[in-house]
């Protein structure tokens, strides 16, 4: 108690160096919020977006699909049995059949997954209803990206060719019917959207899928020959593409963190060797050497208490601030998941953490200098005579 | 019984290779309620003497027995709780705090004692009043005169009521109308509550207060007297 107040008025007392420490470890304490804030939000948003779009809330996989190998994409579907086909109807799965296939856009060649899909489906965002709105048959609907590769518009013709199930090619052309616009990179490129019984009948394989996309009323994870895929699988390289930026992060932050610390740990010792005298003198009034240690310590730690504050008092309106508009990526084509926006998301444990690790650290580098007071002479700091 | 006892005591400092002996033999006994002095010329060794007295030192042989406590046998928490309980110190730069005012310098000794808020206020008030300083509690150290400096210094080491006050050259920052002031004052005290007064000093002002006169050179007791106050 004694050694908080004497700490807040040191602090005080010295003026312009304590506020320069504390200005400096209120950016480190704020830019650590707010980075990590950022990629909090990113992750969330992140994830959100890649379920409503591609994952769903998890997925049965035919037991040979591999989306990392094309020639298993062939022979992965299987009938959908009864079981199955109560789900889809309870509007709990929804069947995609899945081919490779070669799109000839204007002339040009290009390799693309032909996903046949349920346009009566309600788990995923895509806009498969907009198939029931067709007069054409061989309708598609494609994302933004995939149209502006393929320089595809609403209405044009594409020729698309495939195997059918029995390796035989066959072509036909299909119109776009619609593009939309989604913040999942995997959802989109290289990926036409047709129905989900056309694209059975032009591979003859009447009531099959590739995969089933589950809901969060969707429990019973073994059925036939599917696999259950959660969410920590599907959303696995999100989720170490997330975990790789804070490290890289971790670097800025750190530096910036450490550059604070350096100067606590200046003044602390600048402090010391000029407060001498102080320091003889609380010996001589009764306290312990370790007890003026103590309030060296509680002195320089209390430094990241003062930034806190002072984080606070412009962190807390920023935060807030951009919390609503959000940061603006515009639209970085990196073929990662990532919204034009970003909200970052401050949450009470980010908040909490950071305040630990930077009131742990100041007080380790204000400890460091004040632990030379235990070995002082009290007579010789009253004189005030050591080096 | 007396106060303070010191027995055949010798101080050494090491110097480069070797010692210097800073006290040689001494030996002496002060009683309670004594106001007496170190005087010699500089380097005579009263300093030293004051800090193993105030076991902010310890004797290199012989022994310095405070309180019947032998100051080198403390360890340092029981030193600290002995300087914090019994043992008044006032220095010759006064030793503020100086973010702290008045009051709060004065209180501060109290506050590592077990004492409910009331008592302490009450003991605080009570010893700005001895040294007539109850108008500048707010005041912080700068704002002070060096001798309102020294008498908040000297309420400071009275407020805890002490056994033992050392005043290492009290006066000698302080010109000769508030040197009698805080002389005064703390002979004052010193018969009112009956407290022990060392001094170390070379002020012809401060020796004319004292009772005994102890005359130290090159770390040995030259004379040892009784003064006959001529005030
Ligand atoms: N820490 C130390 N290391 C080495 N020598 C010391 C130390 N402290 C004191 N001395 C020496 O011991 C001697 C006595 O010092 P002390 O401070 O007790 O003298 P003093 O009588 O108080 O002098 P002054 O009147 O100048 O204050 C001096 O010669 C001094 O140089
Ligand atoms: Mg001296």
């Amino acid at each position: 108690m004694i050694a908080l107040k004497l700490a807040y008025k040191n602090l005080l007392g010295a003026g312009l160096r304590t506020w320069l420490n504390v200005t400096i470890l209120s950016f480190a304490f704020v830019l650590i919020i707010f980075y990590n804030g950022l990629l909090d939000g990113w992750n969330r948003q992140g994830k959100r977006d890649t379920i409503n779009w591609q994952t769903g809330q998890g997925q049965l996989w035919h037991s040979e699909y591999d989306p990392f190998d094309p020639y298993t994409i062939a022979d992965s579907h299987a009938p959908l049995s009864d079981i199955v086909l109560k789900e889809i109807h309870a509007g709990n799965l929804s069947p995609i059949l899945i081919t490779q296939a070669t799109a000839y856009p204007n002339g040009r060649v290009q390799n693309a997954l032909l996903k046949g899909i349920d346009p009566n489906q309600k788990i995923l965002q895509l806009p498969s209803a907009d198939l029931n709105n067709v007069q054409e048959k061989y309708s598609a609907f494609i994302g933004s990206r995939m149209a502006e590769a393929a320089k595809l518009n609403v209405g044009d013709w594409v020729l698309v060719r495939w195997r059918d199930k029995n390796g035989t090619f066959d072509a036909r052309e299909i119109q776009i019917a619609a593009i939309f616009k989604c913040d999942v990179p995997a959802a989109d490129n290289g990926q036409i959207y047709i129905s989900l019984s056309v694209l059975q009948e032009m591979m003859g394989l009447e009531n099959e899928a590739s995969i089933l996309v589950s809901n969060e009323n969707f429990s019973q994870k073994n059925i036939d020959q599917w696999v259950f895929k959660d969410l920590d699988f599907l959303l696995e390289d999100f989720e170490k593409l997330i975990a790789s930026k804070k490290g890289g992060s971790m670097i800025m932050q750190g530096l910036l963190l450490i550059l604070a610390l350096l100067a606590i740990f200046d003044t602390q010792v600048l402090s010391i060797f000029r407060r001498q005298k102080e320091i003889g003198t609380y010996i001589a009034l009764g306290l312990t050497r370790w007890q003026v240690v103590g309030i060296f310590t509680v002195e320089g730690g209390a430094h990241s208490i003062l930034a806190a504050l002072l984080g606070a008092v412009y962190g807390i309106p920023l935060f807030i601030w951009l919390g609503k508009v959000g940061i603006s990526f515009g639209t970085p084509d990196m073929g990662i998941t990532i919204a034009e926006t970003i909200y970052p998301y401050y949450s009470v444990r980010l908040v909490i953490i950071s305040l630990l690790i930077v009131v742990f650290a100041a007080t380790v580098v204000s400890f460091l200098p004040a632990r030379k007071i235990a070995k002082m002479k009290p007579t010789d700091a009253l004189k005030g005579k050591l080096q | 019984m007396d106060i303070i006892k010191i027995e055949n005591l010798v101080k050494n400092f090491p110097v480069g290779k070797g010692f210097f002996t800073a006290l040689n033999d001494v030996n002496l006994n002060f009683g309670k309620g004594e106001f007496a002095g170190f005087v010699g010329p500089s380097g005579s060794g009263k300093t030293t003497l004051l800090n193993i007295i105030g076991s902010l030192d310890t004797p290199s042989e012989g022994r310095a027995i405070v309180m019947d406590k032998s100051v080198s046998e403390l360890t340092h928490k029981q030193s600290a709780k002995l300087r914090n309980e019994h043992i008044g110190f006032i220095f010759q730069t006064y030793n503020l705090l100086p973010v702290y005012n008045v009051y709060e310098n004065v209180e501060f000794s109290l506050l590592l004692q077990k004492m409910s808020g009331s008592e302490r206020k009450k003991a605080v008030m009570q010893a700005l009043e001895w040294v007539g300083l109850t108008d500048k509690i707010k005041s912080k150290p700068n704002m002070l005169s060096g001798g309102e400096c020294q008498r908040v210094a000297i309420a400071r080491s009275m407020v805890k009521k002490p056994q033992i006050v050392l005043a290492d050259e009290p006066t000698a920052n302080l010109d000769s109308k508030n040197s009698h002031h805080i002389l005064q004052t703390m002979k004052k005290l010193n018969e009112e509550l009956n407290v022990t007064f060392l001094f170390a000093t070379h002020d012809e002002k401060v020796m004319k207060y004292l009772n005994r006169i102890v005359t130290l050179e090159d770390g040995k007791v030259l004379s040892d007297k009784q003064n006959n106050l001529k005030l």
